[in-house]
């Protein structure tokens, strides 16, 4: 038989072959992709259903496809981080598949690389038929739709936040061969940072802290007036790396804007009437780079330990 | 190149325990070699610093004349490998696992086309090739491993048990692909806890325990470490004592004694001395019917290794 001289984009290409044939042949992952179908089905379907049952008639939306988030948001998103690689390299380590894996002659570089980006293309694939069937049901339910150029970079950005969940989830698959750990690990800083963070920071007014962690970030008002006597007024904006897509389009749509963060105070809320405190204002578009920035770091940081430890694993299965 | 595998002073160590203890493998090329060893006596650990699985603690390890560095896979396109009980990727098919490793082993589209099936069909998976290795059945995982492991026709073939879990028709088919290998110019090396197997295949055996080569050599000159007679077994028509007396007279002799018309003959040296003794028989007045050579077989030989490398573990 003759061996030729592989290149490394042919081992690369074999490598992002069997991770993608393990990825689409994934029981968690079928089900992921029908219950995230499901989910859009409800989205698009919610203001029929609402109005079937005797609620307000549905309006048309021009807004809806640009601002569904690939009808997934952050939940999702994690959801689908680790589906696609909890068991991307723990899950070689706890079958002992990494061994014949590894005796091949590919290096661990490519065999990493090539795994993540297997996963990548799998999210794009995947997304891609997510945000059509958001395009379609968004014109057939809510009638035509405005700023459709920017669905591709709303798909991008529901990518890249995806990525940032996905290099956590690797980190912890890596250092613990653990798809447990690999799992649980990233669902336990996403319990902290959404809804612990979110109602810690709300309180006691130090939600900025929130902008430097991944996943919904802190949230503020964009372009609302005073705050009610209950709730603030505006566009709600999320600092966080899952709403990358969603303020992209925000700043491309309205690149002045000022997004207002609050507290609640809780003393008036004691009495009874809960109040909104306005803490500080920042710009959009400073909104934007940092939770950009932010993402790159984490995604960076994250993979490079990963990859590192992996260069080094000693293969004792 | 004398050596397919060289280690000098390999070792690894997991914590407290040292799992290879300066261990100088030699694999001469175009040999069938085993490694013989009981459970947990290093030989797994030995192979996956060869491959470059495992970063030895100390030494070096040289394969097909190629110092092996960590993460450095050149070496390894030239080199087949089957782990024990190779635990292959479930979610694929057994074609489609062949097709995506002979890839990373640079295997030409036309070569994979006209080889996987053939491959397939030599370790008797044609027709179940299509098929996830989710429904394989243990023999067959195995099979499949030792097809993966031909695949790049390698110039070194590191076996890894291929005989655990299979029947016994299979045992033979694996013994009969590894002389078939072998014939092709091919150095296969054999890790086994099987004695038989290994009796029946390999030119040449390493023996080790708790890490520690025992001793390393052709099959006779591992059974010639062992002291010990060798007895030869002759049946005898007309068994006297004059025969006997005779045999007795030979200087090679140590001990001789009768089991009914069996004449049990000790002798000291390891060479063949069938034809002295018939002659003796025949000078004495009996009839040789037959006769046969009882020398230590290599269970014995492991054992006896084995016994005595205990014996001097104690005492240290």
């Amino acid at each position: 038989m003759s061996v030729s001289h592989t290149s490394w984009t042919a081992k690369f290409l074999a490598v992002v072959r069997y991770e993608i044939l393990w990825n689409i042949r994934k029981k968690k992952f079928l089900g992921m992709l029908i219950l995230a179908f499901a989910l859009s089905t409800l989205s698009l379907a919610l203001g029929h259903i609402v109005s079937a049952l005797g609620g307000p008639s549905v309006e048309p939306n021009p807004d809806f496809v640009i601002g569904s988030n690939v009808g997934l948001g952050g939940f999702g998103f994690f959801l689908f981080a680790i589906v696609t690689v909890m068991n991307t390299v723990s899950g070689e380590f706890e079958s002992g598949t990494i061994v014949p894996l590894l005796a091949k002659p590919v290096s661990r570089t490519t065999v990493f690389f090539g795994k993540l980006f297997a996963a990548f293309l799998t999210l794009l694939v995947t997304y891609c038929f997510l945000m059509i069937y958001m395009t379609i049901g968004g014109f057939v339910v809510y009638g035509p739709q405005n700023n459709l150029h920017l669905v591709p970079l709303s798909l991008l950005g529901a990518l890249f936040s995806t990525l940032i969940w996905i290099s956590i989830v690797l980190f912890f698959g890596t250092l613990s061969r653990s798809s447990l750990i690999a799992a649980l690990a990233p669902l336990g800083i996403w319990l902290g940072t959404t809804i612990i963070g979110q109602i810690v920071g709300a309180l006691a007014g130090q939600g900025w802290i929130l902008t430097y962690i991944p996943g919904t970030g802190n949230s503020g008002f964009a372009n609302g007036g005073p705050p009610s006597q209950f709730a603030p007024t505006g566009t709600a904006v999320s600092t966080g790396t899952d709403s990358i897509g969603p303020n992209l389009i925000s700043y491309i749509l309205h690149p002045s804007r000022e997004v207002t963060f609050y507290k609640i105070n809780i003393e008036e809320m004691a009495h009874g009437q809960p109040s909104w405190v306005a803490l500080y204002s920042e710009p959009l578009s400073n909104i934007v780079l940092m939770s950009i920035a932010v993402a790159l770091v984490y995604f960076i940081v994250f993979v490079a330990i990963s990859w590192y430890a992996f260069r080094r694993a000693q293969i004792t299965e | 190149m004398r050596f397919v595998i060289e280690t000098a002073d390999l070792t690894k160590k997991y914590g407290p325990l040292v799992a290879v203890d300066k261990l100088d493998l030699k694999v001469k090329t175009d040999t069938i070699h085993g490694f013989l060893g009981p459970n947990g006596a290093g030989k797994t650990t030995t192979i996956k610093m060869l491959i470059g699985l495992l970063k030895p603690d100390g030494g070096s390890v040289s394969v097909l004349g190629q110092e092996l560095g960590w993460d450095k896979p050149d070496v390894r396109s030239r080199i087949g490998y089957m782990p024990e009980l190779p635990k292959l990727p479930k979610h694929l098919k057994g074609r489609e696992l062949i097709d995506i490793y002979g890839r990373m082993y640079g295997v030409t589209k036309e070569e994979r086309k006209k080889q996987i099936p053939k491959l397939l069909d030599m370790v008797g998976l044609k027709e179940r090739g299509i098929d996830l290795i989710i429904t394989y059945s243990k023999g067959m995982k195995q099979r499949l491993g030792i097809a993966q492991a031909l695949l790049n026709e390698p110039e070194l073939v590191i076996l890894d048990e291929p005989s655990l879990g299979l029947d016994p028709v299979g045992m033979v088919e694996v013994r009969e692909i590894m002389h078939e290998i072998a014939k092709e110019g091919v150095t296969v090396f054999l890790s086994s806890h099987l004695l038989h197997e290994v009796e029946q295949v390999c030119t040449h055996v390493t023996i080790i325990n708790k890490g520690v080569e025992l001793a390393s050599g052709t099959l006779k000159q591992i059974s010639a470490k062992v002291k010990g007679p060798v007895t030869i077994e002759a049946e005898v028509d007309k068994l006297s004592k004059a025969v006997i007396k005779k045999v007795e007279k030979l200087s090679f002799v140590t001990g001789v004694s009768k089991d009914g018309k069996k004449l049990l003959v000790e002798v000291k040296t390891r060479d063949d001395v069938r034809s002295q003794i018939s002659q003796a028989i025949t000078a004495g007045g009996g009839i040789v019917i037959s006769m046969d050579s009882k020398g230590k077989s290599l269970e014995d030989v492991f054992m006896d290794l084995l016994v005595k490398h205990k014996r001097k573990k104690r005492s240290q």
